[in-house]
């Protein structure tokens, strides 16, 4: 009995140090960003203060606005997001009922690209898209995010698509449905969760990115994981604007998060479950 | 145009890659028929009975209904209901709107739906679990919405592969009665795949007995338990099977364990046989065979003894009231007329 509640307490406590750990840069951001320039400088930092929306109301009204960064990342990801999966599920489809040889080796490779440290092809990318006048556009940000969104949507998706007896299939067949209905009527559903997953991986990643959208964006495309660096410059840092736009920036994540727990939850759990046992 | 439901194989054979399923399969099914594919696992009763349905192609032969020639006809274009063994629910629908999928399919409206679906639904007893999801439901409620998703379209023709194999005994014995009733009931022509020699017996008007992708035997239940044309058949119909002990054959006579047992047939000569004698057609005759009884297995109102007769196991079924004991030794006979011959070389039936 008391052997039991000491474990309580242990998991608990562990559980407390690393929820800390992890919360603390976002509860620093979210106090920042409340705070004014003053009190945000203070050493020991304050605790207790007057908040203000301040730092909000400049980054996103002022004279050097963030609005318009944001709606580049939006236009970004959504974008990425929705090209990603008009061309995976068919793909996963495809491939999960597709039989040829090499196909676990063809699902390995997928993720050794995945696994390429990002600056060893981030030169040529750059030079592509130079060479094509696609520099600081988004049809040449959304292209480059796509070569890495579909391979990793489509490794994803297609394990979903493969717990889907191929006799229910044929069943739908049989009861007069044609191909395109049987996927969307019998297969698509079934496979929701799956599909709610890879969405938020993949608008997450493009909203996330910041490495190649610093080399491949510019004055007229510039997402915001990029321009919150004009609140960092050589004579000062603007923490309060750095802290506003960072909470900014985290918020569509913490709302997809949210809405979408319940299925990534479920499609992690499944997934790992079942990735177990696959052949 | 004839019939509905009325289906032809003509010389059908299947093969993947060097294997050969099916090795030209050469059959009919008449309207309105209960017809089994019976036979042992992989020997071809699936792979027939989805190249009827038209999710598998022949490799050559050609499939007719109804007098028409459909080996190249769509399969959603052959106006035919199957049951799959793993019943392939919708999991995401409920039971109703399973059931309502196949007509939802071929354009019919909600006023037309509504009612075909309770109508289907009542006569496998599931109405009460229409607004019930797949997975909410036992082994057998699943396969009752399978049976109704299939019966309500009043397709010609009616497949089951294999569609008890799932179920416990006891609910396979309830089911496999209301089976028949229904199809009897709805009239339509019924292909049903099984390995389960009882089930086929119990269920078929006529059947075809399946060994290694060859038809070996075409027949009603009957015919076929009366006069199996093969070792191989004699050996799988029947619970317990038939005995087939070798023995020699002399002008009408066999010899069994050094003792002499009339058979009915005319052939004249000697040679080897293999002779088939049902575990039911054994008796008890004091100028019979001496036999002792090494096992009784008591089924309650019949018994099966293992008797060792010189030798040779020989399974007997006897009623309840002349079980012997173990131990004892007894002596068994049975009438010419329910003496089998076999040929061991060809394994054809003399
Ligand atoms: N798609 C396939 N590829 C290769 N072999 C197959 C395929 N389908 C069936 N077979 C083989 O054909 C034989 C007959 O199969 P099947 O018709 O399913 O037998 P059953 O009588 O048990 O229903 C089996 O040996 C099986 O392994
Ligand atoms: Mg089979």
């Amino acid at each position: 009995m008391t052997g039991k509640r000491l474990r309580i307490i242990a998991v608990m406590a562990v559980s407390l140090i690393f929820l800390l750990a992890w919360a603390f840069p976002i509860l620093w951001s979210v106090l920042n960003s409340l705070k004014t320039d003053q009190d945000v400088l203070a050493y020991p930092p304050k605790l207790l203060f007057a908040p203000t929306l301040d730092a909000y109301r400049d980054v996103l009204f002022g004279s050097s606005s963030i609005l318009p960064n944001l709606v580049s990342s939006m236009i970004i990801s959504v974008g990425t997001t929705i090209i990603t999966m008009v061309m995976a599920v068919p793909a996963a489809y495809a491939l999960a009922r597709l039989r040829f040889r090499g196909k676990k080796a063809a699902g390995f490779y997928v993720l050794v690209t995945q696994m390429l440290p990002p600056v060893g092809i981030i030169i040529p990318y750059f030079m592509i898209l130079r060479n094509i006048g696609w520099i600081d556009t988004y049809q040449g940000i959304i292209l480059i995010y796509l070569s890495f969104s579909l391979p990793f949507a489509i490794w994803l998706l297609v394990s979903y698509f493969e717990d889907i007896p191929f006799e229910m299939e044929e069943a739908a067949y049989l009861d007069g449905a044609s191909r395109m209905k049987t996927l969307w009527r019998i297969i698509i559903p079934q496979v929701r969760g799956g599909i709610a997953v890879t969405v938020v991986f993949v608008f997450l990643n493009a909203w996330n990115e910041f490495l190649f959208a610093v080399v491949l964006s510019g004055n007229t495309v510039r997402p915001v994981t990029v321009a919150m660096f004009n609140f960092v410059s050589v004579e000062q840092t603007l923490w309060t604007k750095l802290a506003a736009v960072s909470v900014l920036a985290m918020l569509p994540v913490i709302i997809l998060g949210v809405v979408a727990q319940k299925h990534i939850v479920k499609g992690l759990t499944v997934g790992a479950v079942k990735g177990g046992g696959r052949r | 145009m004839s019939g509905r439901g009325q289906v032809s194989f003509r010389n059908i054979a299947r093969t993947y890659g060097n294997f050969a399923a099916l090795k030209g399969v050469d059959f009919d099914i008449r309207e309105g028929e209960f017809f089994a594919l019976l036979g042992p696992s992989g020997s071809g009763k699936s792979t027939t009975l989805r190249i009827l349905a038209g999710l598998d192609a022949p490799t050559a032969g050609q499939v007719l209904i109804d007098g028409q020639d459909v080996t190249a006809v769509d399969a959603r274009d052959r106006d035919i209901a199957m049951v799959f063994q793993s019943y392939a629910l919708y999991p995401h629908m409920t039971v109703a709107q399973n059931i309502a999928f196949p007509l939802e399919m071929s354009g019919h409206s909600k006023a037309e739906i509504g009612p075909a679906v309770h109508d289907a639904a009542r006569k496998v007893k599931i109405e009460h679990l229409l607004d019930r999801k797949p997975g909410q439901l036992s082994g057998g409620q699943q396969q009752r919405v399978a049976l109704a998703r299939a019966i309500v379209r009043k397709a010609k023709l009616f497949l089951l592969d294999e569609p008890l194999s799932n179920l416990d005994a006891k609910l396979r014995l309830e089911t496999r009665a209301e089976l028949k009733k229904l199809q009897r009931a709805l009239g339509v022509t019924a292909v049903y795949v099984t390995h389960d020699q009882e089930e086929a017996m119990t269920l078929a008007d006529r059947m075809a007995v399946f060994m290694g992708g060859e038809i070996q035997q075409i027949g009603t239940p009957a015919e076929v338990f009366a006069k199996p044309n093969s070792i191989d058949i004699a050996g799988f119909i029947g619970n317990p099977p038939m005995n087939l002990i070798p023995a020699r054959y002399v002008d009408g006579d066999v010899t069994i364990g050094g003792h002499r047992l009339k058979t009915d047939s005319t052939l004249t000569g000697e040679r080897d046989v293999v002779v088939g004698l049902r575990p039911g057609a054994l008796r008890a005759a004091s100028d019979g065979v001496p036999a002792r009884v090494d096992l009784i297995e008591d089924l309650g109102d019949t018994a099966i003894l293992d008797l060792d007769c010189a030798g040779t196991l020989l399974r007997m079924r006897v009623s309840d009231i002349e079980i012997p004991n173990e131990g004892d030794t007894i002596k068994v006979t049975a009438r010419p007329q329910d003496v089998h011959l076999f040929d061991p070389a060809t394994k054809a039936r003399l």
